[in-house]
């Protein structure tokens, strides 16, 4: 490696959004972040100014979100977090990135795997607690049967990636405009 | 360890990349291994600056996202491969703020946002493509206006219109009367070589204008299509949906707490829904199955019967009307057609609900194939009666089949704001106030694709005959997405079922392709290879056919040196038909190869 200068000319064009992107993590509290970035302060905020963002507030997720993409685990988010965060949400990310971190989101338990407790988080998120007990274990045990490949009863990456695989929606619906 | 620095112009954040020692690599070698819990603790722990911890996260996020990608092995060279992208990162970002110009060309996009936000992807995709028409039609307005209009206005500014005729209100709507000796149309244009600041002959410029837009467009709708097939290349529905609708089907981009207790709510009884269903499954006994299916064709008889009942009575009454040129009695046949095209879609939808279809899937897309047809017929209809009884009977008809187009442009717009007001108000107060078992009505995507489809078609075949019609179809698609969106926020509900939205997308496209550019395109071939230009009037006047054009060109460029290569590719390429054949490969191999490139993906 060492002194390699050449320009990498590939389109990563999710982050054109930076300076819009850097206008509104300000906003959210313009006490805290300064316009000048030179000195590179270790500015970090709260989740709950992060999770009133109006395009997260009403998203069953965010707190999840927040938490897989700051560097602490907590959801307090630097501005690179924030940039990693709505890069990885963009319309303009590859599928596979966006997987990765979809999987993150829905492993609650941060153990690498989608296991049955997860999928019952997710689905009381996504129903909001409506459903009666035996219909979540129903549902669980079905997603677990269609999508576990490798039969130990819980989803890996593989797992959740090859079901993706087959959703082509997931490109458009994993995707949050700013 | 090199440090690289540049300056951030918006922020002047100065960004300071360290690329990686061999010490950095054999750590991010071992991180990996463990689990995402395991490697917070482990870089925690470390005795290392902020900076560089920051750093050996950054180049492990980029790392293990390269390796499920395509790679599975732990490799030297992918860790150096990861460093060296977050170095390009950082370089990026600082870079890229020049790039946010393009921001200032986003048009509507906080509208689009706001109605993402409320109704989802799968309604916010008629909007984009609504949008993604009016850049073509900007487009071909810019150079139709451009390279025909603009050398005739400079030269020639003033139109010679016969002393009897003037303007009265009617023209906007006919077309005719005063607006067929203007520039509006064919007729209205000269066949002359200008002779200003540079020599320019208008016939080689109408001709290579329309030309080139055409397969401009082509090539422009070859590679959307293409684009979207890969990036929604699985067409076929997954054999079960549970996994999918539980894990990959929540619309991220819904913003608005209503909707995302609808959406939750739909949801629920969605998963309800297909738990009952597997718990009673019943099996349709062979009798039921015969009844569905003679049901199923007899309303496919019944709708090929509406279609060609249409298309003859079409013809009789053009036939029959075509005696009476007075202005106002040319509306009839516009009215009727958009009348056939507003009501027969609807009877579509009313046959639908008696038909029993395995799949949601199966019912649009039987809905879709349908409309296609009747769409597809009355434009045949019309071409057929355009060609062959006009082209033979007027002695300016290109400039009649111009207004006749104009009509059917105008006469559509006036019946799409009617059919909103049918399709959105009426329905939303049957369905509150009368019938309130029906409810509140969901935007019709598909059906609204189609239309403007339809619409879109109108206006390519009209480019020949009436250069400036995508002015008025800029007109029409603006004020068109504004009352829309006006409808579809006042009378609509999200959709219940989540519609697969990217495959939606897909499929407008290559229906817009095939069937309508193509179809559009060989109307204008067909019209400029075989019809004979009219004697008095446009810029192929005298010509046997439009084409020759391009034939006296090349004899006069023989007499010009240095111009031989221009000759032989006509002579040698466009000729011969076998660089049709050929290019026809070209085209199907570029498409297959672009859709089974490997995923590359910038990660």
């Amino acid at each position: 490696m060492g002194n390699k200068q050449t320009i990498f000319t590939a389109q990563h064009k999710y982050l054109k959004l930076f300076p819009r992107l850097f206008y509104r993590y300000r906003d959210l509290a313009p006490q805290l972040v300064p316009l000048d970035y030179t000195n590179q302060p270790d500015v970090k905020l709260p989740y709950e100014l992060i999770g009133s963002m109006p395009e997260l507030k009403d998203n069953p997720f965010r707190q999840r979100i927040a938490e897989v993409f700051s560097e602490d685990g907590e959801g307090n988010m630097t501005l690179d977090d924030f940039l990693d965060m709505f890069s990885v949400l963009s319309e303009m990310a590859p599928r596979d990135l966006k997987a990765y971190y979809a999987f993150k989101i829905y492993d609650f338990n941060n153990d690498d795997f989608i296991c049955k407790s997860d999928l019952e988080k997710t689905l009381n998120k996504l129903t909001r607690n409506e459903l009666t007990e035996d219909e979540v274990r129903m549902v669980c045990e079905k997603v677990i049967d269609e999508a576990d490949l490798d039969n130990d009863g819980r989803l890996s990456l593989e797992d959740f990636q090859h079901m993706i695989v087959r959703a082509p929606d997931f490109l458009s619906t994993f995707h949050i405009r700013i | 360890m090199v440090f690289v620095t540049c300056k951030d112009t918006v922020t002047g954040r100065a960004c300071c990349v360290v690329l990686c020692t061999t010490e950095e690599q054999n750590l991010v070698k071992e991180l990996v291994g463990l689990s995402t819990r395991d490697r917070i603790r482990a870089i925690r722990g470390l005795s290392m600056s902020f900076k560089e911890k920051k750093h050996i996260r950054l180049v492990l996020s980029h790392y293990v996202s390269l390796i499920i990608k395509q790679y599975n092995t732990n490799n030297q060279v992918l860790i150096q491969w990861s460093c060296f992208k977050l170095f390009s990162q950082s370089f990026r970002r600082c870079g890229y703020s020049i790039k946010s110009a393009r921001q200032t060309l986003k048009l509507w996009q906080s509208i689009m946002k706001e109605i993402g936000g409320r109704f989802g992807t799968s309604v916010l995709s008629y909007f984009v493509f609504l949008k993604w028409l009016l850049m073509f039609n900007i487009f071909s307005f810019l150079v139709n206006f451009g390279f025909i209009t603009i050398p005739l206005l400079v030269y020639d500014p003033s139109p010679n219109i016969p002393p009897n005729v003037s303007f009265t209100g009617l023209e906007m709507l006919t077309g005719a009367g005063y607006f067929t000796y203007t520039i509006m149309y064919y007729g209205g244009y000269s066949n002359e070589t200008l002779v200003g600041l540079v020599k320019y002959d208008m016939k080689l410029a109408y001709f290579f204008t329309i030309a080139v837009y055409m397969v401009l467009c082509g090539i422009a709708l070859i590679f959307s299509m293409a684009s979207s097939f890969k990036k929604n290349y699985v067409l076929a529905d997954p054999t079960s949906n549970s996994a999918w609708q539980l894990l990959s089907s929540w619309d991220f981009s819904i913003t608005n707490e209503r909707a995302v207790r609808q959406r939750k709510n739909n949801l629920r009884v969605q998963i309800q829904e297909s738990l009952s269903d597997k718990a009673q499954r019943q099996l349709l006994t062979l009798s039921e199955k015969l009844k569905h299916l003679g049901v199923y064709l007899g309303f496919w008889l019944l709708s090929t019967s509406l279609v060609v009942g249409c298309g003859v009575s079409i013809y009789y009454l053009y036939a029959a009307n075509w005696s009476l040129l007075q202005e106002a009695e040319t509306l009839l046949v516009p009215f009727v057609v958009s009348l056939m095209n507003l009501v027969v879609p609807l009877l579509y939808s009313l046959f639908n609900k008696f038909e029993h279809y395995s799949s949601h899937r199966r019912q649009i897309y039987a809905l879709v194939v349908r409309n296609i047809l009747l769409k597809m017929s009355i434009l045949a209809v019309l071409c057929y009666y355009w060609m062959n009884v006009v082209a033979k009977k007027f002695s300016c008809w290109e400039s009649v089949v111009g207004q006749a187009l104009y009509r059917l442009v105008i006469v559509d717009f006036l019946f799409l704001m009617l059919g909103s007001f049918f399709g959105e108000f009426l329905s939303n107060v049957i369905g509150t106030r009368l019938i309130p078992r029906l409810g509140v009505p969901e935007f019709d995507v598909a059906r609204n694709v189609l239309e403007l489809i339809y619409a879109q078609s109108l206006a390519w075949i009209g480019i020949y005959f009436s250069p400036l019609l995508p002015a008025i179809q800029i007109l029409k698609l603006f004020i068109l997405f504004y009352l829309k969106k006006v409808s579809l926020t006042q009378n609509c509900q999200p959709p219940r079922r989540t519609a697969r939205a990217a495959q939606m997308q897909t499929i407008f496209i290559a229906l817009l392709f095939f069937p309508f550019f193509v179809g559009s395109l060989s109307i204008v071939a067909y019209t400029a290879w075989r019809l004979t230009p009219s004697e008095q009037c446009g810029p192929f006047r005298g010509l046997n056919s439009t084409f020759s054009v391009v034939g006296v060109w090349m004899d006069d460029l023989h007499e010009i040196p240095g111009s031989q290569w221009v000759i032989w590719i006509y002579e040698n390429i466009i000729k011969s038909e076998i660089f049709y054949f050929l290019m026809t490969l070209i085209i199907i191999d570029t498409y297959i190869a672009i859709e089974n490139k490997p995923f590359m993906n910038c990660g």
